[in-house]
């Protein structure tokens, strides 16, 4: 077949042609992850560690005695959480009035919390999910505690609409179960479904969480059982807390055995299960602003709050992840080699992105308010957020808490334009935190904002919160950071097997022409990767610990 | 595979038609042969061995690594599961299940809630969605796990002490002595070529 | 190591050209022949858009530039859902799609062409005073009107078009230019610079987009909104662009080109695209309808109960099925996704099914104010599909032209042979 082409001169050039080179001013690669060139890819575990050597740095976390902050850390979470509790069995035993709700603002701190720590609870499993869809590697060194925080923040979400419904002993009727009064519950109700959106979302991401965690635990099992087999054998004695590990993490491992086999079916149930988790996470949160949404409550109701509290959701739980592992990194030894800053770098670019779709949907919202010509509509958000008080009679005392969620949510992630910004763990985590903050007022806003003025002037109301709605967020937080320090000491705190698929040893059919492509990567053996490669630091230094 | 695999009892205090089949081959000391392990220290080794001993025609026959290697299936010659089509019946079925459950007792209980007709589709849809979300990921892994044959007590692999690094850094190929091409000669000669660290035969002890 | 070396650079470049899969036959195509498809299609579509034509004087001509609007806004939102997944790939590094990104530009590079084709609609609009934008005729609501006049004003509807234009075809040819350019000079750092377009690109693209779709799709009836109309128009566009380089593939593939660059596994990444988007769109229009339909305000809920009645019950049915439902079940399937006969036949489904989406949001504009004033009733539906199909045939003549002008994939993408190797996980 004879091809006359324009281009035909492009293609047969391709051997000989010099390729020009536009090469921008060099820049500092930071640790070494932060390549620029298309042609390469950077490296996901730094040091040129070894299969072994992962191996050694995860399993060293759950094994090796815990360093010196973590048990006053845990103290001080648990009795924050402590107090928390002891705040809602007050609120229990004497009833919602303990809150600062009233007949206008009859929905607060509670379902502002509520919304704020569901939403956390979803970067964990968009991490997980749509990450692994998107075959996004970096996702390997974040998805284990992202997913852990996920269980955690849905925990937290949950203790608040089961605790305003005020008489929790009849919280059982929410579930369709037979009765002798023949009450049913009404399938119409946005609640309704929250109920089931949010226990399905818990139950899912455990059992997502469960199913990653199977092969780790099988490792640490693996672990214990030779170090108990090595002692038997020099006629030592079992060491007791490798006998608990041995049977602990055996009975999680279900007697895993890394077979191929099992690693196929595990992989496509693990696909398919990050297949319905990504729309399980979108449906929780939209559903979630379903309970707005739904109302004919100026300011809630809106069509675009599905996607838009689903990106305020994705948002929120970036920040926290940051938030959490970025303290983690500076204090556990040889973290930064499987968390680098180029992770640091994509989770940032994330929050840009999530960043300028809330501030889109704000947009949008407040564009449609005036263009819909309703007056109610266009009121809330022209008076009741973002004119304050001392500008115009009829503006709103809440404007603080309007242009605090503007300033943290729309304005700060634009820092990370800079490739200085979001290559810098400082700013990284200031940002982080003033968008959790931003989050929190983003709830605040919808929720009491509209709801704080009703439709005649005589439903006019404040909300101030009492001591009980402080000291129960505040407990959450106590209750989330406990259970958070608990899974960095006790459980594997890195899918292994995961991040030991993604490093260039994994490769059945390595390219040998292409092995400096793997920048940064080390074999094995040495010389396969020319032995130029620097003598890696020790798993585990005995300094600092 | 014995059913005493799965128990948290030793075999020997089963009776023997439940200890699993036996072979023929036995160990120096009067064990019977459970199969042959040969360990590998890198991904392309295990690869290559694989495709070896699928090319022998071995059936009964299993490889470890301690990360899911993509490109297996070819490569040991086993085909893709048939887990997808049961999860997919599943969900759809427990979604079916749960718009039948809302209509039903929507229509059973009726109440009036803005007017809106008792039975509409449109508010039945998020929980329909949620209860078929909520089987399917049961399915999954619970489905995952019968597949696989676990959760699973015990597995004469273990009795290796070098088998342990299967789930740290090492690569293992292991023919069962219940293969009808399993030799021990025969096989150790085949698993020689593909060059292992290290070959043991594994014994059906407790 | 922080950039290869130019000595390694080259040898990576040489590698990707001695592959098998790169010979000139199998990444080009045969240019007389395509320009002679072209034309043909090109000759087809003009002869139907004169038909057309003539439809709006024999028929009616609110209806024949509502048919004509349907397909305009069809192909628009399929080429700008193009210029969405090349910035993606752009963004996010993608190694899988070097191969296919050349496809996503060929169809975005018609964004010229849609602008070209929206114009007439704005001309004929602004030219008669409103012939589908209910807001522009006397007989508005005058106290609606009056309120959204800062906004729904010709002049600013004219800028506001330009400005659309302007961005989506600025944004095209910069995404174009450094594809070409790197074609010929193999320059890898061009990736960088089209990644760091893509990043502001893509912001003033959500908002034209949104805008766009808020001007000429939901402003016609006035009286309704929806903050979610940007993205549920963008939505139409993800998965139809996918469908069209689907169908791209499937045909080079039958002319024997492009054997060993786009294989199973590129398919099955499009596919599970595909599948995933069609989700999306569901998703989206679902939730756009539901808290419509549960508020129950009048003046939103008028526009759904409009097209509940008077026979668009049966589209709108047909969306729910054919839309979603049915193309949700198929796509389930492995074998399909893996397959680009099977997902070009999909593809095709799913474009008739993306314009009938715009039809149902645009044809019902024409019963707005007087249902039977000179209305033929199914009489006159042949100008829907003849409409439709030569706004299709134009724009898919134009597409054919310019496959034909360029190689069939970015030939010196430093990532391409990644992309020739990409396998999926299971």
């Amino acid at each position: 077949m004879s091809v006359e082409h324009p281009d035909q001169r492009t293609v047969e050039q391709l051997l000989g042609r010099e390729p020009e080179s536009s090469q921008p001013a060099p820049h500092d690669p930071g640790d070494g992850s932060l390549i620029d060139d298309p042609a390469l890819e950077a490296p996901l575990v730094l040091g040129g560690r070894s299969l072994h050597e992962v191996t050694e740095i995860v399993c060293g976390y759950a094994e090796r005695p815990a360093p010196k902050w973590w048990l006053p850390a845990l103290l001080v979470s648990a009795s924050v959480a402590g107090l928390g509790t002891m705040m809602i069995l007050y609120l229990i035993i004497t009833g919602v009035g303990v809150w600062g709700l009233n007949n206008q603002v009859n929905w607060a701190w509670d379902i502002t919390n509520f919304v704020f720590w569901i939403g956390i609870g979803h970067a964990g499993t968009l991490i997980s999910a749509i990450l692994c869809l998107f075959k996004q590697k970096w996702r390997t060194a974040v998805n284990r505690s992202a997913e852990a925080m996920t269980i955690f923040a849905v925990t937290c979400a949950g203790i608040y609409p089961a605790i305003h419904v005020g008489r929790i002993w009849f919280i059982w009727m929410v579930f369709p179960i037979p009765n002798a009064n023949a009450i049913w519950p009404n399938f119409r109700s946005p609640l309704l479904w929250d109920v089931f959106a949010v226990s399905t979302y818990a139950t899912v991401s455990t059992l997502f969480w469960y199913m990653g965690m199977l092969p780790d635990f099988a490792t640490l099992r693996d672990r214990a059982d030779r170090r108990l087999r090595r002692a038997m054998a020099s006629g030592g004695a079992r060491s007791l807390p490798d006998t608990l590990r041995a049977y602990i993490y055996g009975v999680f491992a279900l007697g895993w055995r890394f077979s191929n086999r099992h690693w196929h079916r595990y992989e496509v149930a693990y696909l398919i299960l990050a297949g319905i988790s990504t729309p399980l996470v979108l449906s929780v949160h939209s559903i979630v602003s379903f309970d707005f949404a739904t109302s004919v409550v100026p300011g809630w109701h809106t069509t675009i709050f599905p996607p838009y509290f689903v990106a305020g959701a994705i948002f929120g739980g970036f920040a926290m992840v940051l938030l959490l592992l970025i303290p983690a990194r500076e204090l556990l030894p040889n973290f930064k080699d499987l968390l680098t800053l180029r992770h640091i770098e994509n989770m940032a670019k994330i929050l840009l992105v999530t960043g300028m779709m809330v501030g889109f949907a704000y947009a949008m919202e407040f564009f449609v308010a005036w263009y819909g010509a309703n007056e109610f509509e266009f009121y809330v958000f022209m008076f009741n957020r973002a004119v304050p008080d001392w500008l115009h009679e009829s503006g709103a005392p809440y404007w603080w808490a309007y242009w605090t969620m503007i300033f943290c949510n729309v304005v700060s992630p634009q820092v990370f334009w800079f490739r200085r910004c979001r290559q810098d763990v400082r700013i990284v985590w200031g940002v982080a935190l003033l968008v959790t903050i931003g989050m929190w007022f983003e709830r605040f806003v919808i929720i009491v904002t509209s709801l704080h003025r009703g439709w005649l002037p005589a439903q006019w109301h404040m909300f101030y919160p009492t001591i009980v709605d402080i000291l129960t967020f505040v407990g959450t937080f106590g209750i989330f950071m406990t259970l958070f320090l608990l899974f960095l000491k006790f459980l594997p705190i890195f899918p292994m097997a995961e991040i030991k698929a993604v490093m260039p040893q994994a490769d059945p059919h390595p390219d040998p022409e292409e092995a400096p492509a793997m920048a940064g990567a080390r074999g094995d053996d040495p010389e396969a990767a020319g032995g130029a490669a620097p003598a890696p630091a020790p798993a585990h230094p005995e300094e600092g610990r | 595979m014995a059913l005493a695999d799965y128990l948290p009892i030793p075999t020997s205090k089963l009776p023997a038609p439940l200890r699993g089949p036996s072979t023929k081959f036995v160990l120096e000391d009067g064990t019977p042969v459970h199969g042959m392990l040969a360990q590998y220290s890198k991904t392309p080794d295990l690869v290559h061995a694989v495709e070896a001993v699928r090319d022998a025609g071995y059936k009964v026959w299993d490889s470890f690594s301690p990360f899911p290697i993509h490109g297996m299936e070819e490569s040991m010659g086993f085909a893709r599961t048939k887990l997808p089509y049961i999860i997919g019946v599943a969900g759809l079925s427990a979604a079916a299940m749960g718009y039948l459950l809302q209509w039903w007792i929507s229509n059973d209980y009726q109440m009036v809630v803005q007017g809106k007709p008792y039975t509409a589709w449109e508010p039945f849809v998020p929980i329909t969605f949620e209860i078929g979300i909520l089987i399917t990921a049961f399915t999954t892994l619970l489905g995952m796990f019968a597949f696989n044959g676990l959760p699973r007590h015990h597995h004469p692999l273990y009795q290796s002490e070098r088998f342990l690094s299967s789930s740290d850094d090492k690569f293992f190929v292991y023919i069962e002595a219940t293969d009808e091409r399993f030799d021990p000669e025969a096989t150790r000669k085949l698993l020689e070529k593909t060059h292992p660290d290290h070959i043991e035969l594994i014994g059906q002890r407790d | 190591m922080t950039q290869l070396s130019a000595t390694q650079y080259k040898r990576r470049l040489k590698r990707i050209a001695e592959h098998p899969a790169m010979s000139a036959e199998n990444i080009t195509a045969d240019r007389a022949s395509m320009d002679k498809a072209a034309a043909i299609m090109i000759g087809i579509g003009a002869l139907l858009l004169a038909l057309t034509a003539a439809g709006a004087v024999i028929v009616n001509g609110r209806h024949a530039l509502a048919s004509y609007a349907v397909g305009v806004y069809a192909v628009t939102a399929i080429s700008l859902g193009a210029m969405f997944w090349v910035m993606v790939f752009e963004l996010v590094r993608s190694g899988w799609s070097a191969g296919v990104r050349r496809q996503f530009e060929n169809v975005m590079m018609n964004i010229p062409l849609c602008v070209v084709l929206i114009a007439p609609i704005l001309i004929f609009e602004l030219a008669a005073g409103g012939v589908l934008f209910h807001w522009m005729m006397g007989d508005a609501d005058e106290y609606l009107v009056n309120k959204k006049s800062a906004y729904l004003n010709p002049a600013f509807l004219a800028v506001r078009f330009l400005l659309y234009g302007g961005i989506w075809i600025l944004l095209a040819m910069k995404l174009w230019g450094y594809s070409m350019a790197q074609d010929q000079t193999g320059d890898r750092y061009l990736v960088n610079k089209a990644r760091f377009t893509s990043s502001w690109g893509m912001l003033l693209f959500a908002l034209s987009v949104a805008f766009f779709a808020f001007d000429f799709l939901m402003s016609p009836d006035y009286r309704f909104f929806s903050t979610m109309w940007g993205v549920y128009y963008f939505a139409g566009g993800t998965f139809s662009s996918i469908a069209v380089v689907a169908i791209i593939c499937c045909l080079a593939k039958f002319f024997g080109r492009m054997t060993g660059a786009i294989t199973a596994e590129h398919t099955h990444d499009m596919g599970k695209l595909m599948f995933g988007f069609t989700v999306f769109w569901g998703y989206i229009a679902f939730s756009q309808y539901f808290l419509i339909w549960y508020s129950n305000i009048p003046e939103e809920v008028a526009w759904y109960t409009h097209r509940k009645e008077n026979g668009w019950e049966v589209l709108a049915w047909l969306l729910v099925f054919g839309h979603f439902l049915i193309p949700f079940i198929i796509l389930l399937q492995r074998p399909v996704k893996r397959s680009l006969v099977g997902l070009a036949i999909v593809g095709v489904w799913l474009l008739v099914m993306t314009t009938i989406d715009k039809t149902w949001i645009v044809r019902p504009m024409v019963y707005i104010r007087d249902f039977a004033q000179n209305d033929p009733g199914p009489a006159g539906w042949w100008l829907d599909v003849v409409a439709a199909a030569g706004v299709f045939a134009v724009w898919g003549g134009f597409l054919v032209r310019r496959i034909a002008r360029v190689p069939l994939i970015p030939v010196r993408d430093p990532r391409l042979l990644k992309a020739l190797k990409h396998k999926n996980y299971v």
